[in-house]
């Protein structure tokens, strides 16, 4: 039975791809040629790379620092980007034949690629300059339209292995930017002004101490006056208006107090500095502006990443061009067009491995669509001429005509994104702890300042009353209280993001203390998402030729092959007449036994019988609910591979983490119940507690019913991968994106994953906890702080001179107690990457 | 001693012209991408400077260059 293969000695261990970097699989050796390859795409890039002498590339990647990625190439023609309705959002015309258009571009994940990219210009004529956003991954393009087209740059771009796709949300983004930099120029203007208010400050205070010229005293108050106007009337101005609109809108915001005390502060320093007596203040004010800004700019930095992130993605339309034919005739022309350009009635072409674009019906073809991301289902359906498909399914078989029904918003898939839209509108807003403390402590201070007020004026006269109410508000002014949220968030958004865990919303971060019940999708989520080989009956040899078979192909199961490794132990030399059975399976000549592997009906047709033995294989795998693929090897049944959906490594260890916490972890799936209740079964999940069958409007509205229930204290948490999900990760208490998951899903979610798995979960969990014990210290600190310096004021034993010395000791303590905790880490090695494709 | 009333009105001109230049930095975005001119600095034409550890399957090829 098993074909005169010899393992071969010689292959110890696995080559590294030439491109990426990455372990080659056995089956993809070629033993005649230098350079080995993981895969198609690596192969491609290289061979450009190596036509247009960039490899310098290669020595400018640091393997040891670099997540090794295989490089992915479309093949589009992206002759929609020619259109330039297509990309008027993301591009600026510079002069009469100069455009700058901005491209977000998928695999940027090394320094390297900045180098690549922006080496552009030396081979394509017509390109002027090609600057590379590392962090965004947003690429600012210059080219002439006389000289040359989009769809060539991107194009090019796209044989790189770093796919195109319009930048849409580049406006949205411009308008923070502008936004960002005011608020830098205010830290900037702030910081320098509280600097020089400390030099003449202090010359002031060496005076009181030791005396000093009226001529000079007089001098150096005017200049305080002089450098505390743009500190306090352009960077303060954010506090005033804050405040103001939180007044307006019947809410006490901590910006509030902070207005309250710099206005009257200030005012009373420019009267003493005018009257030449009494204390100045701006000396402590600017410092206090400075320092909570500085505070504030770092948690909006912090913020930034995840939030351009999500925007890139956001521009990134789910579905962004067709193919559409032109007339009926066989050889029509086939031209790439922009989504809006199609009209019902319309033919368009889907390839092997493309997104379906539209809604409508199979005119032509047979193949498989996976709807994983539409409904869950993991099992690919059939399709075949007639059939209706539904936009964003992905096509796994052969290529398909499908006639256009409905396009954009009108589909399914854009109802379901409208449906996000409306479930984001729908969450209530959460009120910030300091908010809630700010509202009691105005009251508070209103209150001791209206006493001391009242108090002093009967005991020392008005001028004494005042200077100690103006003591009390300065040196009370929450600044640690102010500072004690944004430090301790900025600094743990940061080693969240160095963790793999992006924080779009740190509201969640609040919510998640409450969270009591895990909702968690299967597919993608607590599965791999797509198809593996979860089970082999056969010789290990007979599996590497069909390995190495399956190579050749771009179907479901040939993915399962390649993207099960296994130890391998032969060096496959060739692979010689592959014909492929649309819908049935591939046969073709391995290193000269002839190999087949498909279907029963793929074997048996080709008068191979199927041997008991393998039967009774392929029925147990058929009750695990895996779909067996024979294989034949020289005309003779040598085994049965059982493909289906496998559960994630960390899936089954996380929920049991969960569940140890005390979390009530449900399932919901929009797959079949019974695989829904198997996997349920395998991670230990009650069957009460495991729901399928589930369209995306039911898992929204499961959320909704858990969320708004009545008597519910608890807040819930979902997360999933799947524009099934999206609209339910937008109404959970905490939406969380796994990684792979998709645009919709990003924008819809509190927090983004991106490391693989769904252990991350628990990191997230515990980074938040951590969190909101250092708030908590921070702003026990700070209430600490607020009622000695306040107790000070009281006596009047507060001059200017001890509230600048007290006012930054306070802020550095907050920002030690923020700086020196570990929130949010990796709580184990971050798997090897595989490859993972989206479309 | 009087040197000081034309002396600091003359430093803080200084700074002003500091602050000026920051300002005028900010908005034109110089401040807005902190991360690839970090990287950015690393390339040049000649010969690179960041090592890497030599592929075994190209490394024959890697020294011809």
């Amino acid at each position: 039975m098993t074909p005169a293969l010899q393992p071969n000695p010689s292959l110890a261990t696995a080559p590294a791809c030439a491109h990426c970097g990455l372990a080659v699989p056995l089956s993809l050796v070629r033993d005649h040629e230098d350079e080995q390859f993981c895969c198609q795409g690596c192969r491609q890039v290289r061979a450009l790379v190596k036509e247009w002498g960039f490899e310098q590339y290669y020595q400018l990647i640091d393997r040891q620092q670099t997540p090794a990625a295989p490089a992915r190439v479309s093949g589009r023609s992206f002759e929609d980007f020619d259109d330039e309705r297509q990309h008027a959002d993301a591009t600026d015309i510079l002069d009469a034949d100069r455009r700058r258009t901005r491209l977000y571009l998928e695999g940027v994940h090394c320094a390297a690629c900045v180098w690549l990219v922006e080496k552009l210009p030396a081979v394509l004529p017509g390109v002027d300059e090609v600057r590379l956003n590392y962090g965004s991954a947003v690429a600012d393009i210059t080219w002439r339209p006389g000289r040359t087209r989009l769809s060539v740059i991107a194009r090019a771009l796209d044989r790189l292995g770093y796919t195109p796709h319009v930048h849409r949300a580049s406006r949205v983004q411009e308008a923070r930017r502008v936004e960002d930099r005011a608020m830098l120029a205010r830290v900037g203007v702030a910081a320098a002004g509280a600097m020089n208010l400390m030099f003449v400050s202090g010359a002031l205070y060496a005076g009181e101490h030791s005396g000093m010229a009226s001529a000079y005293e007089g001098f150096f108050r005017a200049l305080s006056v002089i450098i505390a106007v743009p500190v306090l009337g352009y960077s303060a101005r954010p506090f005033f208006q804050t405040a103001l609109a939180g007044l307006r809108a019947g809410m006490v915001h901590i910006d509030l107090p902070i207005a309250v005390a710099i206005a009257i502060a200030a005012a009373a320093s420019t009267w003493n500095a005018v009257s030449g007596s009494g204390p100045i203040w701006f000396d402590s004010l600017a410092m206090l502006v400075a320092a909570l800004l500085g505070a504030r700019q770092l948690q909006r930095g912090a913020q930034r990443l995840a939030l351009e992130r999500a925007d890139s993605l956001r521009g990134v339309a789910f579905l962004e061009f067709a193919r559409r034919i032109d007339g009926r005739a066989a050889d029509a022309a086939v031209l790439e067009v922009p989504l809006a350009a199609l009209l019902p009635g319309d033919l368009v072409e889907v390839r092997s491995g493309e997104l379906i674009p539209v809604d409508g019906v199979v005119v032509a073809g047979v193949s498989s669509l996976d709807n994983a991301v539409l409904t869950g289902e993991a099992v690919p359906l059939p399709v075949v001429e007639g059939d209706a498909v539904n936009a964003g399914a992905t096509n796994l078989g052969a290529r398909l005509i499908v006639r256009v029904d409905a396009t954009g918003a009108r589909t399914r898939v854009g109802a379901l994104l409208a449906l996000v839209q409306d479930a984001t509108a729908r969450r209530p807003a959460v009120l910030q702890t300091t908010d809630v403390l700010a509202r009691r402590f105005v009251f508070v201070l209103l209150a001791v300042a209206a006493a001391t007020l009242v108090v002093t004026w009967s005991l020392l006269g008005p001028d004494a009353a005042f200077a100690r109410v103006v003591a009390l508000l300065v040196v009370s002014c929450p600044c640690a209280l102010g500072l004690a949220v944004p430090l301790a968030m900025s600094v743990a958004l940061m080693r969240a993001a160095r963790a793999g865990i992006f924080i779009k919303n740190p509201d969640a971060l609040e919510r998640l203390r409450h969270v009591d019940t895990v909702l968690l999708d299967k597919t993608g989520t607590l599965t791999e998402g797509h198809a593996r080989i979860a089970s082999w009956h056969g010789d290990a040899l007979v599996r590497e030729l069909a390995g190495a078979l399956e190579a050749q192909s771009a179907h479901v199961v040939a993915r399962a092959f390649t993207t099960s490794p296994i130890r391998p132990l032969y060096a496959v030399r060739s692979v010689t007449e592959v014909v492929e059975a649309p819908g049935q399976g591939i046969a073709g000549v391995v290193d000269g036994h002839l190999v087949r592997v498909g279907n029963r009906g793929f074997i048996e047709s080709a008068g191979t019988a199927i041997s008991i033995h393998i039967e009774g294989a392929a029925w147990s795998m058929v009750g695990q609910g895996l779909s067996p693929v024979f294989v034949s090897v020289d005309g003779k049944i040598a085994g049965v591979a059982g493909i289906g959906d496998t559960l994630r490594a960390d899936s089954m260890a996380t929920v049991a983490a969960l569940q140890q916490r005390g979390l009530r972890v449900r399932i919901l799936s929009g797959d079949h119940a019974e695989i829904v209740a198997r996997v349920a079964a395998q991670l230990g999940i009650a069957p009460g507690d495991a729901i399928g069958g589930l369209t995306p409007e039911g898992k929204r509205d499961m959320v909704a019913g858990l969320v708004t229930g009545p008597g519910r204290a608890g807040a819930v948490m979902m997360v999933g991968d799947g524009v099934n999900d999206a609209a339910a990760l937008a109404l959970a208490d905490v939406g969380i994106a796994v990684d792979g998951g998709l645009g919709a899903t990003i924008v819809a979610a509190d927090i983004v994953l991106t490391r693989e798995g769904v252990a991350p979960l628990l990191d997230v969990l515990d980074g938040a906890h951590r969190l909101r014990g250092v708030i908590r210290r921070n702003l026990a600190f700070s209430l600490l702080y607020n009622i000695g310096a306040s107790s000070l004021a009281l006596a009047g034993l507060v001059g200017p001179l001890l509230a600048a010395v007290l006012m930054p000791v306070s802020s550095l303590t907050v920002v030690l107690s923020s700086a020196l905790t570990r929130t949010f880490v990796v709580s184990r090695a971050p798997q090897r990457r595989l490859a993972r494709g989206r479309a | 001693m009087e040197t000081i009333f034309v002396l600091l009105p003359l430093a803080l001109l200084i700074a002003l012209i500091a602050v000026g230049f920051f300002i005028w930095a900010a908005k034109s975005g110089q401040f807005d991408d902190l991360e690839t001119p970090a990287v950015r600095m690393l390339f040049d034409d000649e010969a690179p400077r960041v090592a890497r550890p030599m592929a075994p399957a190209d490394s024959t090829r890697r020294n011809q260059e």
